[in-house]
C-alpha cells in the first residue's frame, strides 16, 4: 500500500512538473535608449510580439542616452543585465570582450534568427572576431544636408556626388560671402569626421589590433583641421565657441539650418526626420555625401546605427533572439516602427514600408541606396580605449586648444599622436 | 521659571550654574538610543559600500570585470601624470572659493530683506526660492543655455549698458561664471535656512536693543549676527561640502563633457566620466577618497575657528 | 488765541504725519521696487520655461529669446502628459508623491531623534560619530553607486521602492546637523525646567524640543521634499519598470539628442513638475514664519 502511494505520488509529482514547464511563461527584459516617440513604438511592437507569443512577457525598461550606460553597467556589475539590450557600434567589441555579450551564431544556425533577407555587408558590424552578437536594427551613414533654397539664393550650383573637401571649402566661403550666412553648420570637428577622412582615403584611425594609430601620415589630419581654422576665420562656419554654447548637447531640432542660419549641416542619414521636421515640411532640403578626400573613396560607410544584443546574463537567449527575429524581420512591426532608428536591414521590410515613408524618410531611404552603391567598406569597430582616447585627448589636448587658437596644429597634431599612442598601447 | 530668558544671557558671561551641570551627565543609554536610527542605516546600508569604494581606489575596475589589485598607481597617475586631473582641482577650488561666499552673502542679505512683515513678502519669498525649485532637469540645461545665449538675456541687459556680451557659453573664460551664476541663483535653500534661524531670534532681544537705543545697523551686528553664528556656521560647512561636490549643474551647462577646454570640468564630473565614460572605476574611487580627505581637512579648520565666534544660545558663551 | 495755537500745533502735527507718510510710502516703493525687480530676474529664466512650453515645434528654435509665444499651443501639456507606451503622467506624479512624500516623512522624523541624542545627551563617542556621519556626506555618489546596487541586488530589492525608501529611515546627515544647530539654540532653562515640573527625557524630547524647532522641521521637510522630488539616479538605478518611473526619470527619458525629441512636451511637464514643490512650499511658509513662541521662556 505505502509503495503504490510512493509511487502515486511520485507520478503526480513528475506530471504536474511537466505541466508547468509546458504552462511557463518566459519572462524577458528589453533594455533600450531613445526619446518618447521611439519608446511609444518599441513599446507596442514589444506587444505586438507579445500577442503572437502568449507565453512570452516582455518587461521593459526605456532610458535616455546618458542614462542607458551608466544603468546598464551598473546592471552588469550586478550581474543583473535585461535579456535584450540595445547596442552601439562604438561599445559592441568592449562588452564582448568583457563577456557581457552572448554570441548568436549557433541561433542563426538553427533558424531562430532569419536573415536570408539580409545582405552580409549589414550584419559584419555587429561581429566581433568572426562571431554575430549584435544584430544590427538599422542602418546610417554619415551625410551633409544642403538647403536648396539657400543655395538659389547665393546663386551657388548644388555640389555633386563626388565632391572633394577642397570643393567643399569653395562652396562654403561663397555662400557666406554672398548671403551672409554660415555656409556650413557645427560638429565637423568631431572624430568622426577624423576617422571618415582616413577611411576616404584608404587607412583607417586605428590599426587592427586597436594599440595603435592606423596611420603614418598626418598630413591629411593637418591639412582638414587647416581647413576649419581657415573657414572658421572667414566666419562661414561656427566658431568653437559658438558651437559649444549654442549647438552641443542641444538635440538636432537645434541645428542651425533648422533656422536658416546655416545653408549646410552635417548629421547622420536617420536625424533628417527631426530636423526636417523641426525646420517645417515646405523646406526643400536635399542629403548628400559627405565631401571626400581628393582621389579617395567615399568619406562615408553604411554603419550599424543600433543594435540589439543578448546579454550574457539572459536565461532564455532563445526567445530573447526570436524577439529579435521579429524586430528584424516583421514588416507589420516595422510599420510601427517606421525607421526611426535608420533604414531596416531586411530588405523585404524596406520594400514593405515604402509606401508610408514621409517626404524626409523617402530622402533618408534614398540616400541610403545610394550609400551602399558609394561607399568606403565599414571599418573595423571602434577599439575598447577609444572613449579615453576621444575623451581625455581629442578634444581637451588637441582640437580644442588648436580650434581657440592656443595650441599651433603641427604641434596639436604631434600631442595627439603621442597621447593617443600611449592610451592605446596601455594594458 | 520666572523672568530668566535670553537677556540674561546676550553679552555677558555666564557662569556654568550647578543646574547645568545636570545635563552634563552622560547617559549613554540613552544616546546610543535616539543615535541608533542613523547608527542601524549607517551600519547597514553605508559602511559597507563605503569599505568597498575605498578597496576599489586601489584597483583597477572596468565594471564589466573583477577588480585588479595596483597598489598606489591610481594615486600616483592621479598626482603625476593627469593634466585633466589638477584641471579640475583648479577649477573646482575656483567655484568654491567664489560661488559659496556669493551664495552665501545672498541668502544672508535676501532672508533679511524678506525676514519683514509687509505686503507681498510671501509672494517675494516664493519668488526668491523658485530657482533651488527648479534643479537640474533636462528643462533647465536648455533654459540656462538660452539666457546665457549669444542673444540671451544676459546678453540683452548687458547691451542696454552698451557692453557686448561674450560668447558665455563658448568661451573657456567666461563659462566658468555661468556655472557660479547658477549657483547663485539657487541660493534659496540657504536663504530659507536663514530665514528660520532669523526667525528663531526672540524679539525681546530687539527690543531691549531698542531700549538701549540702538540703531539698525548695531541691532544688526550685536543682536543678529550672533544670534545667527550657529545657522551661519551650518550653512557654511554644508555649501562648502556641496560646493566641493558639485555635479549635476557643471554637467547640465557643459552637456557632461566640461567643455569648453574643461574649463567647466568640476572635480565630480571628471570622476564621473573616468566612472561611466571610460569605465575606470578604481581611478574614479581614488579620486573620490582624496576629495574626501581634502573636504574634511577644510571642514575641520572651519569646525575649529567655529569655537572663536559661534555662539549657542545653549551654552551661554561669549 | 487758544484756537490759533491748537490749529499750529494740529497742523505741524499733521505736516509731521504726513512726512512720515511719505517717508514710508518711499520706503514701501524702494523695497517693492528694487525686492520685486530683483524677484522678476530670479524667475525669469522659470518664466521662459513656461513660456516655452507654450510655443508650437516651430517657434522654439527659432524664436528663442522671447518670453511671449507667438501662437499658443496647450499641445505640449497634452502630449507630454500622455507619457509613453500608455503610461501617462498620472502614473509618474502618483510614483513621486510617494517617493517624496513617504521620503521626506522618514527622514525628518528620524534626523529629529537623531540631532536630539547630539545635541542634549552626552555619551561616549559622541564627537566621533558626529564626524562620521559628516564624513559620509563627503564622498560623491557616483563612487558608492555600484557598491550599493550590488548589496541592494543581493538583497532581491531591485525593481521595487525599497532602496529608496528603506535608507531614509535612518536620517540624512544634512538634517541632523541642521537640527542640532537649531537645537542648540534653544536655552537649557528649559530643559531645566520640564525636568523639575517631572519631564522624561522623552517628554522632553517630544513637548519641549520637538516644537521649539518647528521651523527646522518644516524647512528640512521642504527640502527633503524637493531633494526627493528631482532625485533621479537612484529611480534609475534601481526601478526597471517603467510604470514605477517617477517624474524626474520620466523626463530623462524623453530627451535623445540624437533622435527627435518633442521638446515642447520637455518644456510643458518640466514646468509643471514645479508646480506641487512650489505648493509645498508655499504652505509651509507661515509655519516657518511664525518662529518660536518665547512665551515658554517668560513663565
Amino acid at each position: 500500500m505505502k509503495k503504490l502511494v510512493g509511487c502515486l505520488l511520485v507520478v503526480v509529482m513528475v506530471s504536474s512538473m511537466g505541466l508547468m514547464a509546458f504552462a511557463e511563461d518566459i519572462e524577458l527584459r528589453i533594455a533600450w535608449w531613445g526619446s518618447q516617440n521611439r519608446h511609444d513604438r518599441t513599446i507596442k511592437v514589444i506587444e505586438m510580439f507579445m500577442k503572437e507569443h502568449p507565453n512570452i512577457k516582455i518587461s521593459y525598461e526605456p532610458s535616455g542616452w546618458n542614462d542607458h550606460w551608466t544603468k546598464m553597467s551598473t546592471q552588469a556589475a550586478g550581474g543583473n543585465l535585461p535579456d535584450i539590450m540595445q547596442q552601439d557600434y562604438a561599445r559592441v567589441e568592449e562588452w564582448v570582450e568583457k563577456g557581457m555579450l552572448h554570441p548568436l551564431d549557433e541561433l542563426v544556425e538553427s533558424g531562430v534568427l532569419d536573415f536570408s533577407n539580409v545582405s552580409e555587408g549589414n550584419l559584419s558590424g555587429g561581429m566581433v572576431n568572426g562571431k554575430l552578437y549584435a544584430v544590427n536594427i538599422g542602418t546610417n551613414s554619415e551625410c551633409w544636408l544642403l538647403d536648396v533654397d539657400a543655395f538659389e539664393k547665393a546663386g551657388v550650383a548644388l555640389p555633386p556626388q563626388d565632391w572633394t573637401l577642397d570643393d567643399f571649402e569653395k562652396i562654403a566661403l561663397e555662400i557666406h560671402e554672398k548671403s551672409g550666412i554660415w555656409g556650413m553648420g557645427d560638429g565637423i570637428d568631431n572624430e568622426q569626421r577624423w576617422k571618415s577622412n582616413y577611411l576616404s582615403s584608404g587607412t583607417w584611425a586605428y590599426s587592427d589590433d586597436g594599440k595603435a594609430l592606423g596611420y603614418t601620415d598626418n598630413q591629411l589630419h593637418i591639412d582638414y583641421i587647416n581647413m576649419l581654422l581657415r573657414l572658421q576665420e572667414a566666419g562661414a562656419i561656427p566658431s568653437r565657441a559658438d558651437e559649444v554654447a549654442e549647438f552641443d548637447g542641444q538635440g538636432v531640432e537645434a541645428k542651425a539650418i533648422v533656422s536658416g542660419k546655416a545653408a549646410m549641416d552635417y548629421m547622420w542619414s536617420n536625424q533628417i526626420v527631426a530636423v526636417w521636421n523641426a525646420a517645417g515640411e515646405d523646406r526643400n532640403i536635399v542629403m548628400v555625401h559627405p565631401p571626400r578626400t581628393k582621389g579617395g573613396t567615399a568619406a562615408n560607410y553604411v554603419k550599424p546605427g543600433q543594435f540589439l544584443s543578448v546579454t550574457a546574463h539572459s536565461k532564455h537567449p532563445k526567445e530573447a533572439a526570436m524577439f529579435i527575429d521579429y524586430f528584424t524581420n516583421s514588416v507589420e512591426a516595422n510599420k510601427v516602427l517606421l525607421a526611426e532608428r535608420g533604414v531596416p536591414i531586411s530588405s523585404v521590410v524596406a520594400e514593405g514600408l515604402k509606401p508610408l515613408l514621409t517626404a524626409s524618410q523617402l530622402e533618408m531611404f534614398d540616400y541610403m541606396a545610394r550609400v551602399e552603391q558609394d561607399s568606403s567598406p565599414l571599418p573595423p569597430p571602434d577599439p575598447i580605449k577609444h572613449a579615453e582616447v576621444i575623451d581625455n585627448v581629442y578634444w581637451p589636448e588637441f582640437m580644442d586648444p588648436i580650434l581657440y587658437g592656443q595650441m599651433s596644429v603641427e604641434d596639436g597634431i604631434a600631442r595627439f599622436r603621442e597621447l593617443a599612442s600611449e592610451i592605446l598601447a596601455e594594458d | 521659571m520666572k523672568g530668566s530668558s535670553s537677556q540674561d544671557v546676550i553679552g555677558k558671561t555666564v557662569e556654568p550654574s550647578r543646574k547645568r551641570k545636570r545635563h552634563y551627565r552622560h547617559d549613554n543609554l540613552a544616546g546610543y538610543a535616539f543615535l541608533s536610527p542613523w547608527l542601524i542605516g549607517f551600519v547597514l546600508f553605508v559602511f559597507l559600500p563605503i569599505a568597498a569604494s575605498f578597496f576599489l581606489a586601489f584597483t583597477k575596475y572596468d565594471i564589466l570585470r573583477a577588480p585588479r589589485w595596483v597598489g598606489l598607481a591610481n594615486f600616483e597617475k592621479m598626482f603625476t601624470r593627469d593634466l585633466r586631473y589638477w584641471r579640475s582641482v583648479k577649477v573646482t577650488f575656483f567655484y568654491v572659493f567664489t560661488a559659496i561666499p556669493l551664495r552665501l552673502v545672498f541668502a544672508l542679505i535676501c532672508a533679511m530683506l524678506l525676514n519683514t512683515k509687509r505686503r507681498m513678502v510671501s509672494v517675494y519669498r516664493a519668488l526668491y526660492y523658485a530657482p533651488s525649485v527648479v534643479g537640474t532637469s533636462v528643462a533647465v540645461a536648455v533654459m540656462w543655455r538660452e539666457v546665457f545665449g549669444k542673444e540671451g538675456l544676459v546678453n540683452y541687459i548687458l547691451a542696454g549698458f552698451g557692453i557686448a556680451g561674450p560668447i558665455w557659453l563658448g568661451d573657456p573664460n567666461t563659462a566658468i561664471w555661468t556655472l557660479i551664476v547658477l549657483a547663485a541663483w539657487q541660493f534659496g535653500s540657504p536663504m530659507l535656512i536663514f530665514l528660520a534661524g532669523l526667525k528663531q531670534i526672540p524679539p525681546e532681544l530687539y527690543e531691549s536693543a531698542s531700549i538701549d537705543g540702538a540703531d539698525r545697523w548695531r541691532k544688526f551686528l550685536h543682536v543678529t549676527l550672533p544670534m545667527l553664528t550657529s545657522v551661519i556656521l551650518f550653512n557654511m560647512v554644508m555649501q562648502m561640502i556641496s560646493g566641493f561636490l558639485i555635479f549635476a549643474q557643471a554637467f547640465i551647462v557643459s552637456n557632461g563633457t566640461g567643455a569648453p577646454m574643461d574649463s567647466l570640468l568640476v572635480y565630480a564630473l571628471y570622476l564621473y566620466r573616468q566612472a561611466f565614460v571610460t569605465f575606470k572605476m578604481g581611478y574614479s574611487s581614488a579620486m573620490a577618497w582624496v576629495l574626501l580627505l581634502v573636504i574634511a581637512f577644510f571642514t575641520a579648520i572651519v569646525f575649529k575657528s567655529s569655537q572663536y565666534w559661534v555662539f549657542y544660545e545653549s551654552e551661554g558663551g561669549e | 488765541m487758544m484756537k490759533a495755537t491748537e490749529i499750529t500745533q494740529a497742523g505741524i502735527a499733521e505736516k509731521e504725519k504726513k512726512k512720515a507718510q511719505k517717508k514710508q510710502l518711499f520706503r514701501a516703493i524702494l523695497y517693492h521696487g528694487s525686492v520685486g525687480l530683483l524677484g522678476f530676474i530670479m524667475i525669469y529664466p522659470i518664466l521662459w520655461l513656461f513660456a516655452a512650453s507654450l510655443k508650437g515645434p516651430e517657434e522654439i528654435w527659432v524664436n528663442m529669446a522671447s518670453l511671449i509665444p507667438k501662437k499658443i499651443v496647450i499641445a505640449n501639456y497634452v502630449n507630454g502628459w500622455k507619457g509613453f507606451g500608455n503610461i501617462t503622467f498620472t502614473t509618474f506624479y502618483k510614483n513621486s508623491f510617494i517617493f517624496a512624500g513617504i521620503g521626506t516623512l522618514l527622514h525628518v522624523s528620524s534626523s529629529a531623534l537623531v540631532a536630539f541624542a547630539f545635541a542634549r545627551i552626552k555619551f561616549v563617542g559622541q564627537k566621533f560619530w558626529f564626524g562620521v556621519m559628516l564624513l559620509t556626506l563627503m564622498l560623491p555618489q557616483q563612487v558608492l553607486l555600484i557598491p550599493q546596487y550590488i548589496m541592494f541586488s543581493k538583497l532581491g530589492w531591485v525593481n521595487t521602492f525599497a532602496p529608496l525608501l528603506v535608507p531614509r529611515l535612518f536620517g540624512h546627515p544634512f538634517f541632523i546637523f541642521l537640527m542640532v544647530q537649531f537645537i542648540r539654540g534653544i536655552p537649557k532653562e528649559l530643559d531645566d525646567a520640564a525636568e523639575i515640573d517631572g519631564c522624561s527625557r522623552a517628554g522632553l524630547f517630544f513637548r519641549i524640543i520637538l516644537p521649539l524647532i518647528q521651523p527646522a522641521i518644516i524647512t528640512a521637510g521642504i527640502f527633503s521634499f524637493y531633494w526627493t522630488w528631482g532625485d533621479f539616479m537612484t529611480p534609475l538605478i534601481y526601478l526597471n519598470n517603467p510604470k514605477l518611473y517617477t517624474i524626474s526619470l520620466a523626463l530623462r527619458t524623453y530627451a535623445d539628442p540624437a533622435a527627435a525629441t518633442d521638446w515642447g512636451a520637455i518644456f510643458a511637464m518640466s514646468a509643471l513638475s514645479l508646480v506641487p514643490v512650489f505648493i509645498i512650499f508655499i504652505m509651509c511658509q507661515k509655519y516657518i514664519i511664525e518662529g518660536i513662541s518665547t512665551s515658554g521662556l517668560k513663565g
